[in-house]
């Protein structure tokens, strides 16, 4: 396999990413501003009674750490899957030298690179307005990093495998919107997971969509305990492989099942 | 009368062109219902840990999120697809087709403004007024014929409101026809999803005043539960007329503005 034209591959999409950037803001604002309403509306709650233990500080630091967090994790690329397939692009990625995994992870990391350039500077803006607190330590730091490697590799390859379904069904991105609901409710996105009422707060722990989202930010802001930090990395990296077998196996089916319309 | 008889043309065709495919049937049925869930659930969740948040309890946040649905239905139904053919992504004046619309012996703001139609959102707008019966049910105790009326009206100004935001952040392509303004007052009017009340005092005057999302929902909730003043419902009436007016102005400057992309 070829990795250096993969890696090629990479800085050259980056690049011409780069060029639009006014374009890749505007999505970056998209995504951050309901995370926002959230961060205001618990706010505002918590401002007049008590939420168990989450002070308007509290909230402010995981809900920041949550929009960096949030655009790091989500995999934008896996919405033009489907129509790459669907027009035939994928065609003449089959017959380059290369896995056309390296199509998607180029644009996945040319968009990091271009909504982080946004990102960044703005929740630190909005870090001066919302006044939040944070009580790191430096395992939690430690333990973060492993926790978001592993969130982004689940969001990503749980959404190409959906995406991959377009082999079959010419409209599977509309998984996709199911998947992004999800992480909204059950993701941390809503609603820190200790404020959801008890039913939610269960399918939260067991379902992947957490993982994808709100455990290392979690972490990172100190809402877990130690047990609860190392039984939640086990089951992060056990979805993390069932997304990447799940991925694997509806990519070697799809490919054989494929046939190009047109050249 | 003529442009009554415009209207249904427009809405026909576009009726026409869309139900020829079925997948998309299903995907805006599941989309719709996603919306639902999502605005409904946020609201049990919010409200499962606080009785009430700056005077908004459940009914009243539930006729504020009836309200939003509707006017995000209409928006989909035709203000939105019309407009956005014009001015959107890949829009008319991107592509420069837009003479061909100039030539048409049609009133151009009429023309932009009620030309492409979204038939299914017809399904998310009985969602919406599903919604909002739920609300009143809610509430039903405290409802009075004047808080309808009140209703009513305040949510015909709420729409007029809706579609003079987008007519004016449509109108400014043509000063920079680049960027997706469309693109920005989608991703503000989410704020409309909950009261302005709220929202920190420097961002509630801003979303009254300025982008005005949250007049467009705010009010019409608190008129139908009985608590708005004939002050606010009066200079309601009176900044939505200066909208249309306004923006109908932006709208004709820009015209004036325009050269042709393709000669």
């Amino acid at each position: 396999m070829n990795h250096q034209g993969g890696w090629e591959l990479i800085k050259n999409t980056w690049q011409s990413w780069l060029q639009h950037r006014g374009f890749f803001f505007l999505l970056a604002f998209g995504w951050m501003l309901p995370l926002l309403v959230y961060l205001m509306i618990w706010s505002a709650a918590a401002s007049e009674g008590s939420l168990t233990g989450l002070s308007q500080d509290t909230l402010a630091g995981y809900y920041l750490v949550l929009v960096l967090v949030n655009q790091l994790t989500y995999a934008t690329t896996n919405w033009t899957v489907g129509d790459n397939i669907r027009m035939g692009q994928i065609s003449r990625w089959l017959i380059q030298p290369m896995s056309p995994l390296y199509h998607a992870l180029s644009s996945e990391i040319a968009g990091k690179v271009v909504f982080m350039l946004f990102s960044v500077p703005v929740t630190a803006v909005l870090a001066l307005i919302f006044r939040p607190q944070f009580n790191l330590s430096w395992q939690q730091s430690l333990l973060f990093l492993p926790s978001i490697v592993l969130a982004w590799a689940l969001r990503f390859f749980w959404g190409y495998w959906l995406a991959l379904l377009a082999f079959w069904a010419t409209r599977a991105d509309s998984l996709l919107a199911l998947q992004d609901t999800m992480i909204f409710l059950l993701g941390g996105h809503l609603a820190p997971i200790r404020l959801l009422p008890n039913w939610m707060q269960s399918l939260a722990k067991i379902l992947p969509f957490r993982y994808m989202s709100a455990f290392p930010v979690e972490i990172l802001t100190g809402f877990l305990d130690k047990n609860e930090i190392f039984s939640g990395l086990l089951i992060q990296l056990g979805w993390t492989i069932t997304a990447y077998l799940l991925y694997r196996l509806v990519w070697i089916r799809g490919v054989r099942h494929y046939e190009a319309v047109g050249g | 009368m003529q442009g009554l008889r415009l209207i249904f043309e427009f809405f026909k065709v576009s009726t026409q062109a869309e139900l020829a495919y079925r997948a998309n049937f299903f995907i805006r049925f599941l989309n719709a219902i996603l919306n639902l869930v999502t605005g409904v659930l946020s609201l049990t969740v919010i409200f499962n840990q606080v009785d009430s948040i700056k005077g908004w309890d459940l009914p009243s946040a539930m006729a504020l999120l009836g309200v939003y649905l509707l006017l995000a239905a209409l928006r989909g139904l035709f203000i939105g697809p019309s407009l956005e053919s014009v001015a959107g992504m890949d829009g008319e004046i991107w592509q420069g087709t837009f003479d061909f619309t100039l030539l048409r012996p049609v009133d151009k703001q009429f023309l932009i403004s009620f030309r492409h139609w979204r038939v299914l959102m017809l399904f998310d707008l009985c969602l919406a007024l599903g919604v909002l019966g739920y609300a009143i049910h809610l509430m039903q105790a405290e409802l009075t014929l004047l808080a309808v009326l009140g209703f009513i009206i305040t949510l015909i100004a709420g729409v007029a409101l809706l579609y003079a935001a987008l007519l004016a952040f449509s109108a400014l392509v043509f000063w920079n026809s680049g960027f997706l303004f469309t693109w920005i007052i989608n991703d503000l009017f989410q704020l409309a999803r909950y009261p302005v009340e709220l929202y920190p005092v420097w961002l509630r005057l801003v979303l009254t005043w300025i982008i005005p999302v949250g007049l467009m929902t705010t009010i019409p909730a608190q008129a139908l539960s009985g608590r708005l003043s004939w002050q606010w419902l009066i200079l309601t009436l009176l900044f939505t007329i200066g909208a249309l007016i306004g923006a109908s102005w932006l709208f004709r400057q820009g015209l004036k503005k325009y050269t042709s992309a393709s000669s």
